[in-house]
């Protein structure tokens, strides 16, 4: 359990309070290096664990050879399927029961080139890293499908829930008097956290000791405690920091469990830090995605019917949906739809969650299209959007809760000048600079699901916070604090908040950006409570000297009790507590609905995501929306594409803290921008391997390839989306990025680039 | 049986002994024997920048010196470049203050950096900024605000 105390802030006074710009809480610490990561602790004990990988992509293992490994200086151990103790299957995130076969993380079948076969643990770093290389494996090789572009690969199957059709959108379509089609590709893409993953796993009897970055703690606690076959009360999973997440890091992996394993037959703490190279097939992370989307519209440009067929990579052995609908069926609208979607399997580790799965492909796709269809009907990109604007949410067909994406286009293209821009291709130019300006939406729902958390109020007077939820940098540190203080009355910096700890009150997943919403909402309720206790103490108490006052009438504010009739009589929470001899307050509190209430479904509700609400649950649509207007430059003789500038405009709705938020979504554009230019996994068809495993050849954008960033907020507290009125934030901001630059880099050159990255050989 | 090395090591103006086998970088000494683990290991190959130090005043990618490379050089970590419980150096004060950071993984690395790209005068204009401080990746995104913080830190400095 980490816990970061408020430092003295700068600005004024309301930077404590919910909405102030307050500098991140947890900032000190990071910046003097005295952050404690979770692979930086040191058991006494502790020793190193390197896994040995398949250097094939399909096949079988036939034997491993440990003798030298086993022989060589500190190898304690050489762990294979065969010597491995037993582990059992976990129930999956979604709830889904486990089957009744043992949980193999060693690899006998191999399906992908990188799966773990073997893994050797010694008394340092070096020496298993010396000895991994000593284990010889031996395999029957089989042909592998590299990738969905390999014919063998086929079409996949069909997963019909993600279909979606209204209307007769192929009918709708024929008789179209304009129509386009173009297929629309993404690469693998990686999350690529500079913190690479990994874990220091220490038993004590049977209670397991686990360190690890964590997007969600009581799920992974709960697939540990299943494996290992011990009560999950058993598990203490501790993530205080969190290096970069992007998705990555919220379920276990199979190197969790070899380290668990290793240090159970070891009797030693084990420490296992997956190598850069390992973060590219350990686990998965965006799928390579394809799209066909036919646009059929009127000579004016109005949308009679969109026809969109998906299809993304999954793995031999598992199911991963990468939702390339999602943003073509709500963004404008049409009376006529049809989506549906395929997977195919090839040999390749299972895809995993990328920030903003599928809306992001699915907005590269139809923000693509709608501009080229602007184009072919002779109207502005923009006036497209607006003529094509949904009033209401055409798929679930309920109302925005709020979708403020009118004012985003018009803030946003007054920022960036959009009507200077000559609307012809290749038309502006500077010197060998071509220069484009395009625009692109994008929006990502807001998912909901119930939250807890402990308020304090100690005998000093300062609050504490807890909760298992975790800040990986979107600062729920801070934003929790300022909740707090916010809601008893105190200032912020007498708020310490600790979180990253399975022993503290229970936390759903910080992923698809809600955790800022649901805990906000939580320690609201508990702070609440502990604030009506407190002013009930100073009423109830005798030695209170607010005794026999009406509850309604007391206030507090700055640390201090008063009653608004007698300001004279304010007294500090200390000396309050103290008069009533009270050494805390504390009030534990969730958000869960009435029916939810039962041990069973609190454990479902944070170790799974079966409570889950969709952004249609209820009477309106939710989600936050963006647009990004982009000017990009291109060199007429190489092909190279700068961006040179980029104004977005955002509708996260209520910002808690907007220093913070705007930190967020230019992380999530910077990223975008990585994905448009840059970011692509490079599979090697011979071996199936991705073959730019690395940081210098797997392009991150540097600091060089960035300009300024001007980001808007358009939002508006929508207390529909929650509580206190936020909507979603981290994954926004990347929907749309891409596209609004390959729009940008038409306007530019004249050229579509409809498959990621743009890179210069498609350009000249 | 292993062959380790006594070596001494100057870090932060303390001299540290240590036995070490001669394969171990100045990266794994300083996070693993030393417990200095502010200088972050993100890819233990030289492309991340994460694990930026400064030995005799110049950044330099710990992960890629041995240990016993560094014996008789000064070393400084993130750990002290400020005096213990001391003001913060500029450069920490304006990474705060512009927010120039999110999961903080790899911000010791870029401020590091950072006070080596002003002492080497290369702040001219935001570009160089953005140039001399590319070496260091940083995936949340922070960019923008390094390029603020490090242009005030500069000014402070100067």
């Amino acid at each position: 359990m980490t816990i970061v105390e408020t430092r003295a802030k700068r600005g004024d006074a309301s930077d404590g309070t919910l909405g102030g710009r307050l500098s991140r809480i947890d900032g000190p610490a990071k910046i003097t290096g005295a952050a404690d990561y979770a692979l930086e602790r040191q058991p006494d004990g502790m020793v190193h664990a390197v896994l040995v990988d398949s250097t094939i992509a399909s096949g079988r293992v036939l034997s491993i050879d440990a003798e030298a490994a086993e022989a060589a200086p500190g190898v304690l151990l050489v762990m294979t399927p065969d010597n491995a103790l037993p582990i059992k299957s976990a129930t999956d995130w979604l709830g889904t029961p486990p089957p009744d076969v043992p949980y193999e993380p060693l690899a006998r079948t191999i399906t992908f080139s990188g799966q773990h076969v073997a893994a050797v643990i010694a008394e340092t770093f070096e020496q298993a890293t010396s000895a991994a290389a000593l284990v010889k494996v031996t395999y029957e090789d089989t042909a592998a499908i590299a990738s969905f572009d390999d014919p063998r690969a086929g079409d996949g199957m069909a997963i019909d829930q993600m279909t979606v059709e209204w209307g007769d959108a192929e009918a709708a379509l024929a008789s179209a008097p304009v129509r386009i089609s173009q297929e629309y590709k993404t690469p693998r893409e990686y999350n690529v956290p500079i913190e690479p993953h990994g874990l220091i796993a220490h038993w004590q009897g049977d209670t397991l000791t686990v360190w690890e970055p964590s997007q969600w703690i009581d799920g992974m606690a709960r697939t540990y405690a299943e494996w290992f076959d011990i009560p999950f009360e058993n598990v203490r999973l501790r993530s205080p920091y969190i290096g970069g997440g992007f998705g990555s890091k919220a379920l276990p992996l199979e190197h969790g469990a070899i380290a668990i394993n290793a240090a159970r037959m070891l009797g030693r703490p084990v420490k296992l830090a997956v190598t850069r190279p390992q973060t590219f097939t350990a686990y998965g992370g965006r799928p390579a995605t394809r799209q066909t989307i036919a646009l059929g519209a009127t000579r004016e440009g109005k949308l009679l019917s969109i026809v969109h067929r998906g299809a993304n990579e999954t793995s031999i052995t598992g199911i991963a949906v990468e939702p390339l609908g999602s943003v073509t069926s709500i963004m404008y609208a049409t009376p006529n739809f049809s989506s549906r979607q395929n997977i195919v399997p090839v040999n390749t580790v299972k895809p995993g969650a990328l920030r903003a799965p599928g809306e992001n492909p699915s907005a590269f796709g139809i923000e693509c299209a709608i501009d080229e269809l602007a184009y072919e009907v002779g109207i502005d990109p923009l006036e497209i959007r607006l003529l094509n604007y949904a009033e209401e949410d055409p798929h679930a067909k309920k109302p925005w809760s709020t979708r403020r994406l009118r004012e985003a286009y018009a803030a946003g293209a007054e920022a960036i000048g959009w009507s200077n821009r000559d609307p012809r291709p290749r038309s502006m130019r500077v010197g060998n600079q071509l220069i484009g300006y395009g625009v692109a939406a994008g929006t990502y729902p807001v998912r909901r699901t119930p939250g807890e958390a402990l308020v304090r109020i100690l005998s000093d007077g300062t609050v504490e916070v807890a909760s298992s939820s975790i800040d990986m940098g979107q600062g729920t540190y801070t934003i929790l604090a300022q909740t707090a203080a916010e809601a008893i009355g105190v200032p912020v910096e007498t708020v310490r908040v600790k979180l990253g700890d399975s022993a503290l009150p229970r936390a759903p997943v910080a992923g698809g950006s809600q955790l800022a919403n649901l805990m906000t909402g939580a320690v609201h309720k508990a702070a609440l409570a502990a604030r009506d206790e407190l002013i009930g103490l100073a009423i109830n108490d005798p030695n209170s000297p607010f005794r026999a006052l009406q509850a309604n009438t007391l206030v507090i504010e700055n640390g201090q009790i008063a009653s608004p009739r007698d300001t004279g009589s304010a007294v500090a929470i200390a000396e309050v507590m103290r008069r009533t001899g009270r050494d805390k307050i504390e009030t534990l509190r969730n958000t869960l609905p009435e029916k939810l209430r039962n041990d069973k479904d609190h454990f479902r509700n944070f170790t799974t995501i079966s409570t889950m609400l969709s952004p249609t649950d209820g009477d309106y649509s939710l989600h936050s929306w963006c647009v990004h207007f982009v000017e990009v430059r291109v060199d007429v003789d190489f092909g190279t594409v700068r961006v040179a500038r980029m104004v977005s405009a955002l509708d996260s709705g209520r910002l808690y803290n907007p220093k913070l938020a705007e930190s967020q979504w230019k992380g999530g554009i910077i990223m975008g921008i990585g994905q448009a230019l840059l970011e692509e996994g490079i599979v090697d068809s011979r071996h199936g391997r991705v073959i730019n495993n690395n940081l210098g050849d797997y392009l991150v954008p540097t600091n060089a390839d960035i300009p300024d960033l001007e980001v808007i907020s358009v939002g508006i507290p929508d207390t529909h989306a929650s509580v206190l009125g936020g909507k979603a934030v981290g994954e926004l901001a990347i929907v749309g990025v891409a596209p609004a630059i390959a729009n940008a880099v038409y306007h530019a050159t004249g050229v579509r680039v409809r498959d990621l990255p743009i890179t210069l050989e498609k350009l000249i | 049986m292993t062959n380790e090395i006594t070596i001494h090591l100057d870090i932060n103006g303390k001299t540290h002994s240590l036995s070490v086998e001669p394969r171990v970088t100045l990266l794994d000494a300083l996070r693993d024997h030393l417990a200095l683990t502010g200088t972050k290991k993100g890819c233990d190959q030289g492309q991340c920048g994460a694990c930026t130090v400064h030995v005799n005043g110049e950044r330099v990618l710990s992960c890629l010196t041995l240990a016993a490379q560094a014996e008789g050089q000064k070393i400084t970590t993130i750990e002290g470049l400020s005096d213990h419980g001391a003001e913060l150096h500029p450069v920490q004060a304006a990474f705060l203050e512009h927010d120039a950071f999110q999961c903080g993984y790899c911000t010791p690395g870029q401020i590091m950096s950072a006070v080596a790209c002003i002492r080497e005068g290369h702040t001219g204009s935001d570009d160089e900024i953005r140039e001399y401080m590319s070496g260091n990746l940083c995936r949340c995104g922070a960019y923008p605000h390094i390029i603020e913080a490090v242009r005030e830190a500069a000014k402070v400095m100067s």
